[in-house]
């Protein structure tokens, strides 16, 4: 019966259908199932499915909104359920996501966005042209985990790099890992200046992010 | 041990089995994705051959060549630092690099930029023309994004959208469709005027499908305005992102559009010359990174009516994603593009 | 770049005839073993004979349609152009308005 509900409540998310999310994570509920194993084994599921079908454009942004929509809202119930049974849900990992100063790409870094705050990530979204001093500020006000930066032209790239310097030089690498991306970024160049973590597309991102926090 | 790479460049060594198995893996990734159909067992047998041998350098066979067409020529080498004229650079185009087309652009690479000073676009065109032989293109970025705030007078879809403002980052959508259709058909025009030889519509779909639509439709107001002007379209990925989800060309979703479907698009919009696009996964090997994208262009080619360049070049096509691609990688990809991928061009 | 794509798949512009197969694939959408044959029988040559840089530059030379070393006298730009159009039998938008702005 569980394996029908978590079926369910992934096929909800996939569908983008809030309502129909939210009255499973009722049922679940009410047939003493374990908040936080429904979220697992149902939501995120679903969630991941479409991020995959994201990265393959079987899916399209407009209805990506829509099951990050239905995530947020079945998730909700759940874990304020979880937090009265007493076992309180992780906090969730807080993201500074932002394009670097010079770059005004918004379009890849928006996908990121979304697909994180989809999988209960708490993103920061500073936007494009964002300042080295500015990823800095907001992570230390926020409180973030990871700064992540993201860069479409090899011109631009290079700001990563210096927000790397700055952490150093105000003794603030230990506090923050710094994760990069963008259209011309690698896994070798993120390794050549010292990044914590690279990700080749959303989906990469999530599990990456995950790992890094862990 | 044969010596290949990784998509972001770095040298690694496979057997010869294992570049095979990963050829083939490749294969089935683009068969999944792009619902086209595998290579056939001789034609995996001859991409291994061409990534397993000690050579640094792999040509064609004689008679095997094709049409090499190099989009933003007349701005590349002033981005190495040399100090040169536009037209100088075409010259060099045609005389020393033997290219069998060149292309004038402007430093600031789209439509948008390009139309309060195109009458300049003209002269320069104009000069061009007089001292060279081979085809020249004028060619430019469609360029959405420009169309939205900060740059332009929409409001951004891209704030739009994870707000759940999807009715009003579609409506933003097509209002900057319609102002870019405008700058094309504009700019396309006045090129055209000036003599140039064709247009090229570089790096289409960068913003999503409402991109790809808007390109569309400049191409055929244009093919309507000049019949015999020649229209090339360079795509920017390896599939149309769904940025707005609803918009239909000929009936069909352009949204998820895969080379080969993409191809009959632009067939139908006027298109003379379609440039596909298969993007690199660094982290994967190379022989990996080739399969699929033989794979994909050879469907794409097999598809369409009109001639196929494909774009080759960092982090397309099957060459590694750094500012100098190295030689054993992109001759590879050359010759198995021309060879197997049955390119009309590159 | 540019130059490893030429050495390894590249017809070869000017040098040979990649510059008319181009011509062909532009103006009458033909695909490349087509547009091939086309210029060789334009050209009086045997397709493969398209990339040899030897006997392409005699023909050149002999039809006046542009080499990539062009000797005193040869024809270039503009005038070489007049002569491709006529030999492919296309028009060339540029060589249309240098004719309209002449005579």
């Amino acid at each position: 019966m569980s394996n029908e509900l978590f079926e369910k409540a992934a096929d909800a998310i996939c569908d983008a259908d809030v309502e129909r999310a939210e009255e499973l994570a009722q049922i679940a509920l009410d047939e003493g199932i374990a908040p936080l194993e429904m979220i697992e084994k149902g939501y995120t599921a679903g969630i991941n499915e479409v991020g995959r079908l994201f990265d393959r454009g079987e899916l399209f942004l407009p209805q990506l909104m829509g099951c990050a929509e239905a995530m947020k809202s079945a998730t909700a119930i759940l874990k304020e359920a979880a937090a009265e049974q007493g076992s309180e849900s992780e906090e969730s990992i807080k993201v500074v996501l932002g394009t670097v100063q010079g770059d005004v790409h918004d379009i890849g870094k928006g996908i990121v966005a979304s697909i994180l705050e989809a999988n209960g990530i708490e993103v920061h979204d500073l936007g494009t042209d964002v300042a080295v001093e500015d990823f800095i500020e907001t992570a230390k006000e926020v409180d973030a985990d990871i700064i992540g930066t993201s860069a479409l032209l090899t011109t631009t790239m290079g700001v990563s790099e210096e927000l790397l310097k700055t952490l150093d030089e105000e003794d603030l690498r230990g506090e923050f890992k710094v994760m990069v991306g963008g259209g011309p970024v690698t896994k070798r160049w993120a390794d050549k200046i010292g990044a914590d973590g690279y990700a080749e597309n959303a989906n990469e991102a999530v599990s990456k992010i995950k790992e890094l926090v862990d | 041990m044969v010596q290949t790479r990784l998509g972001d460049g770095s040298t690694i060594e496979m057997t010869e089995e294992e570049i095979k198995a990963d050829i083939e893996r490749g294969i089935e990734d683009a068969v999944d994705r792009a619902k086209v159909d595998p290579l056939s067992e001789d034609e995996i047998e001859k991409l291994t051959d061409i990534y397993t041998r000690p050579s640094k350098f792999v040509s064609v066979e004689t008679g095997n060549e094709l049409v090499l067409t190099f989009d933003e020529g007349s701005v590349k080498l002033k981005r190495l630092a040399v100090s040169i004229g536009r037209i100088p650079d075409l010259q060099i185009y045609e005389r020393v690099f033997c290219s069998d087309t060149a292309e004038l652009a402007h430093v600031d690479y789209s439509f948008k930029p390009v139309k309060p000073i195109v009458a300049e676009e003209q002269i320069e065109m104009e000069q061009a023309l007089l001292s060279t032989v081979l085809p020249i293109y004028y060619g430019a970025m469609p360029n959405l994004s420009l169309y939205s705030q900060p740059d332009g007078a929409f409001p951004n879809p891209a704030e739009l959208l994870p707000k759940g403002k999807i009715k009003e980052a579609r409506e933003a959508y097509e209002g900057m469709m319609e102002h870019a259709i405008k700058d094309m058909v504009y700019v396309g025009s006045k090129m055209y005027e000036a003599g140039a030889d064709g247009i090229n519509f570089d790096t289409t779909g960068s913003a999503g499908e409402p991109d790809f639509l808007a390109t569309l439709k400049a191409t055929e107001k244009l093919k309507e305005k000049y019949p015999d002007i020649s229209i090339e379209m360079g795509m920017s990925g390896e599939f149309v992102l769904g940025m707005h989800g609803d918009l239909e060309y000929d009936g069909t979703n352009l949204a998820g559009l895969y080379p080969h479907q993409q191809v009959k698009m632009a067939e139908k919009a006027g298109v003379d010359v379609f440039g596909p696009v298969v993007n690199i996964n660094s982290s994967e090997t190379i022989p990996w990174n080739i399969g699929r994208t033989v794979t994909m262009m050879k469907a794409c080619a097999e598809a369409s009516d009109i001639p196929v360049h494909a774009n080759v070049g960092m982090g397309v096509g099957g060459v590694p994603i750094v500012e100098t691609p190295p030689v054993d990688s992109l001759s590879r990809a050359s010759a198995a593009l021309a060879e197997i991928g049955k390119q009309d061009g590159l | 770049m540019v130059i490893s794509h030429a050495l390894a798949s590249g017809m070869g512009g000017v040098r040979t005839a990649g510059d008319l197969v181009a011509r062909m694939q532009m103006t009458r959408n033909m695909r490349l073993d087509e547009a091939k044959e086309y210029v060789a029988g334009k050209l009086g040559v045997d397709v493969k004979e398209l990339t040899d840089p030897v006997i392409m530059d005699e023909v050149r030379e002999e039809l006046n349609i542009g080499r990539v070393q062009p000797g005193a006298g040869n024809a270039k730009g503009m005038e070489a152009k007049f002569n491709i159009a006529k030999l492919l039998d296309i028009k060339i938008n540029s060589v249309e308005k240098f004719k309209s702005k002449t005579s």
